[in-house]
């Protein structure tokens, strides 16, 4: 379960967490997008308030290191990708491959405003608890009277509740497979079938207990409206978020 | 007074296999009844139709003297159903969340929510546990969990299908001491489980069944001796001649 840990929530008592988290997900949409635009100087800035922030917060940043690392790996996908392929003047030229500086450039900023997003949301995640998340989510859907809202709600708290029991189920499968000697068999196409085909048939057969379950228990989607409610502190959070959005685009 | 009552109860499934064949049954508040029988005797089954998950393809289930299909919603209020696997019945992301959905289907109103789930959680000794994530807890835990998920939901009678299954000794009894004391509240349980000798000694009635039949039903002393005929492993304590001791004990 570790590689799940760090998507969770963390009970904590920092401003982070007592905030609305209408606005937190406010804000996240709205950084992230300022992070986008960010140059060098600016994200300067903005990695030192997101360290500043994480430490407030106690997110474990060295333990979570290690959960991050496939992301890692895509990140350094994505930076010889850009140093490949962007055209500029050559900084190392060897046969046919040829990076450039304005590639090295260009990947350095993509990967750190990529490492800036996902850090944002980590700090959003590991602060709020998921059923705030679906609240906010339900509440945003409000204006839009032709989408299912709660059944969108709904299908969230499900996706993050089996998520790391499909997990598991991949895990068992890929164990008592292992155990069978798959691992003889060096077509990966073939055990992947052989792999999917069970764990499919098994999240199936779950999700028709499932239904059962919550129709048990009267599931309907005329259900409680979840409560939401904002401070005055909200609104100094935004006040400054809104500022502090606009001095990253001017610099 | 009767708080369930079986009339002439048989169910077919959508191959034609005979699920139940014509269960004639009649079931006091404050009961606890144990539903013994080997796999596909139609234990399951029949508990599905108590509060209407199947319905009855011949004959009616009638809980407190309304026919299940005509009030639907009221019959799963006061049947509570603790189904065999603990992990597909956790819907909700926190344990708090899981026990607040029940009540929130029922569209009562925040404070009463809130109030219900502190309860049910209490009850099931899961307080210190709230804000934790449903796959992270034991066994005995996630079972509990089902239960106050049912309990927040208020119900009368609480039915458990195969509660003990895939527990170790210590969950076994976790879930057990839970049993007896929603027994002692007041509730009316109905438990089924093919290893009647967990709970037996608890049981103030016990049913058997074979092929979609209830082929023994009374006081469970009176037919203990002959479970092995029908597929039911017999307590140990009921070989040897002696009576059959709690698992608490």
């Amino acid at each position: 379960m570790a590689e799940l840990t760090v998507l969770s929530y963390r009970c904590g008592k920092s401003i982070l967490h007592k905030l609305d988290v209408r606005f937190k997900l406010f804000f996240l949409i709205l950084i992230s997008f300022t992070v986008i635009k960010a140059e060098f100087t600016a994200l300067f800035f903005i990695s030192f308030v997101l360290i500043s922030v994480l430490v407030y917060i106690r997110f474990p940043i060295i333990s979570s290191s290690k959960d991050l690392r496939y992301f890692f790996i895509l990140i350094l996908l994505v930076f010889f990708a850009r140093a490949f392929s962007t055209p500029g003047s050559a900084l190392i030229e060897w046969r046919f491959i040829v990076i450039s500086k304005q590639g090295v450039y260009e990947g350095l900023l993509v990967c750190w405003r990529l490492l800036l997003v996902v850090l944002l949301s980590l700090s959003f995640v590991s602060t709020t608890r998921p059923s705030e998340i679906k609240a906010a989510v339900e509440w945003f859907l409000i204006p839009f009277p032709f989408i299912p809202r709660k059944r969108i709600a709904i299908m969230m708290s499900l996706i993050m509740r089996f998520m790391p029991v499909i997990y598991e189920q991949v895990k068992d499968t890929a164990d008592a497979q292992r155990a069978r000697g798959i691992e003889n068999r060096k077509n990966p196409i073939y055990r992947l079938i052989k792999l999917l085909i069970p764990v499919i048939r098994r999240t199936f057969e779950g999700a028709d207990d499932l239904a059962l379950a919550m129709e048990a228990r009267c599931f309907s989607e005329n259900r409680t409206d979840p409560v939401l409610s904002s401070s005055r502190k909200d609104w100094i959070v935004f006040f400054v978020v809104i500022c502090l959005c606009i001095v990253i685009i001017k610099i | 007074m009767n708080i369930i009552e079986i009339k002439n109860l048989s169910h077919s499934f959508l191959d034609g296999t005979l699920g139940i064949d014509g269960i004639n049954l009649s079931i006091n508040e404050g009961e606890f009844i144990v539903i013994g029988g080997q796999n596909g005797s139609g234990k399951t089954t029949l508990l599905k139709h108590l509060n209407g998950l199947l319905l009855p393809t011949m004959g009616a289930v009638l809980i407190e003297g309304v026919e299940v299909s005509r009030n639907i919603k009221k019959a799963r209020q006061i049947v509570g159903m603790v189904f065999q696997n603990a992990d597909s019945q956790i819907v909700g992301e926190t344990v708090y969340a899981d026990v607040a959905f029940g009540p929130e289907n029922l569209c009562l109103d925040r404070q009463e929510i809130e109030k219900r789930v502190s309860t049910a959680l209490e009850l099931v000794g899961l307080t210190l546990h709230a804000d934790k994530r449903p796959h992270l807890l034991s066994g005995g835990e996630k079972r509990r969990l089902s239960i106050a998920g049912i309990l927040a939901m208020e119900p009368k009678v609480i039915v458990f299908d195969e509660p003990f299954s895939s527990l170790d000794y210590p969950g076994v009894r976790q879930v057990l001491e839970q049993i007896i004391s929603l027994h002692q509240s007041g509730h009316t349980i109905i438990i089924t489980t093919h290893d009647i000798e967990k709970v037996i000694a608890h049981a103030n009635r016990l049913l058997i069944m074979q092929d979609g039949k209830v082929v023994r039903d009374g006081m469970p002393d009176k037919f203990l001796q002959e479970a092995e005929v029908f597929g039911v492993r017999a307590p140990c304590a009921t070989r040897l001649g002696v009576e059959v001791a709690s698992w608490l004990s």
